[in-house]
């Protein structure tokens, strides 16, 4: 089970109302390479692990990409808390008003719903945790994206410390990866029906 | 969480085509003087030159693996400062509650590094203790340390994402 802190794990307080940013960064919550999509991944992934380090990381880091959901989430919602419908069309949002209101809602920057078929699981723990290396590699170019598009240091700074995160994921799967490698270097197969 | 005053490090925006092609794939990767284990056998990780940032540094930085921290082109992360005693006590927590997951991670690999789960045990102890001292004066992180005043005090508080306490 998980138990919810009441407090953002990096802190976010965005003063300056900014929709365009917003649009863009929804992609982190909603998008192919999103924390919705991280979290996901390694929660689905971590019951099949072949050893307990697995389960372990796989439940952790799985368990931050919560976190950083709530983040993303937070930053949308700050970037566009109060914003007229004028400010809304102009920044080509009048589709997500639609159907969303100011909800923040899964969706990539231009709109498209969330689906799971963003992330992968195989069964096979060296193809699953290659996966994982390549979505963190991929966040942490979106965020790179994403950091060029921003002027805020409110919106800066925390896009920032998510791709540094990214990095140390990367870095935490690889070891595990490598581990894996040596020691498990099999299919976990399924049981053998017995006639 | 109201009002940091940011240190806020100048952000350079014009960036040479360099500067973009700067951030390489090797570049992600451990050093290789890290002496990270090269075999299963050697994930016991006791080396003394592990090179952690402090609490501090870490929670800015988002890493408290020094090796492993990378900067993007020339930004630099925020020193988060607390303007008063309850951003004070909130910030101390969060870089403790920091570098006790940081070691977590760390240590679900290697399950086995005496002095890191040492370290961890510090870390979580003090994290703990800051949380306990936040929540008496400044009402509850999680629900199970609200208080038997009425109205319930959990609903009282302020959400995170409101940006303010």
């Amino acid at each position: 089970m998980w138990k919810y802190e009441k407090r953002l794990q990096y802190p976010i307080n965005i003063k300056k109302k900014d929709l365009k940013m917003a649009k863009v960064i929804l992609t982190q919550y909603g998008g192919a390479n999103s924390e919705l999509a991280a979290a996901l991944r390694y929660l689905n992934q971590r019951y099949t692990m072949p050893d307990n380090r697995g389960k372990a990381l796989l439940t952790d880091i799985g368990t931050e990409e919560l976190a950083h959901i709530e983040m993303i989430c937070t930053m949308v919602y700050q970037l566009t808390k109060d914003a007229s419908i004028e400010e809304l069309k102009a920044a080509g949002l009048e589709g997500s008003y639609a159907e969303h209101g100011l909800d923040v809602y899964p969706s990539n920057a231009d709109g498209v719903p969330f689906t799971v078929t963003y992330f992968a699981s195989t069964g096979d723990p060296l193809a699953n945790l290659s996966e994982n290396m390549a979505a963190e590699q991929k966040a942490r170019a979106v965020y790179e994206n994403l950091i060029d598009l921003a002027t805020d240091p409110d919106v800066i700074e925390p896009l920032l410390w998510l791709r540094q995160r990214e990095i140390v994921h990367f870095n935490r799967f690889k070891e595990l990866y490598e581990y894996y490698e040596k020691e498990f270097n099999m299919k976990p197969q399924p049981r053998q029906i017995e006639n | 969480m109201n009002n940091y005053d940011y240190l806020l490090n100048n952000y350079n925006r014009a960036f040479s085509m360099n500067d973009f092609n700067m951030l390489n794939q090797s570049d992600l990767l451990p050093k290789q003087n890290m002496n990270m284990p090269q075999n299963s056998a050697s994930m016991n990780m006791q080396n003394p030159n592990f090179n952690l940032y402090t609490p501090q540094e870490a929670y800015d930085k988002g890493n408290l693996f020094a090796n492993l921290y990378k900067q993007y082109k020339n930004y630099r992360p925020a020193t988060l400062r607390a303007n008063n005693e309850r951003e004070r006590m909130f910030l101390e927590f969060s870089r403790m509650a920091f570098a006790a997951h940081e070691l977590n991670l760390f240590l679900d690999n290697y399950p086995d590094n005496s002095s890191m789960l040492r370290l961890f045990h510090d870390y979580s102890n003090r994290a703990e203790m800051l949380k306990e001292e936040y929540e008496k004066k400044y009402g509850p992180l999680t629900v199970s340390s609200s208080n038997d005043t009425t109205p319930f005090q959990w609903v009282k508080e302020s959400w995170p994402w409101e940006g303010e306490f």
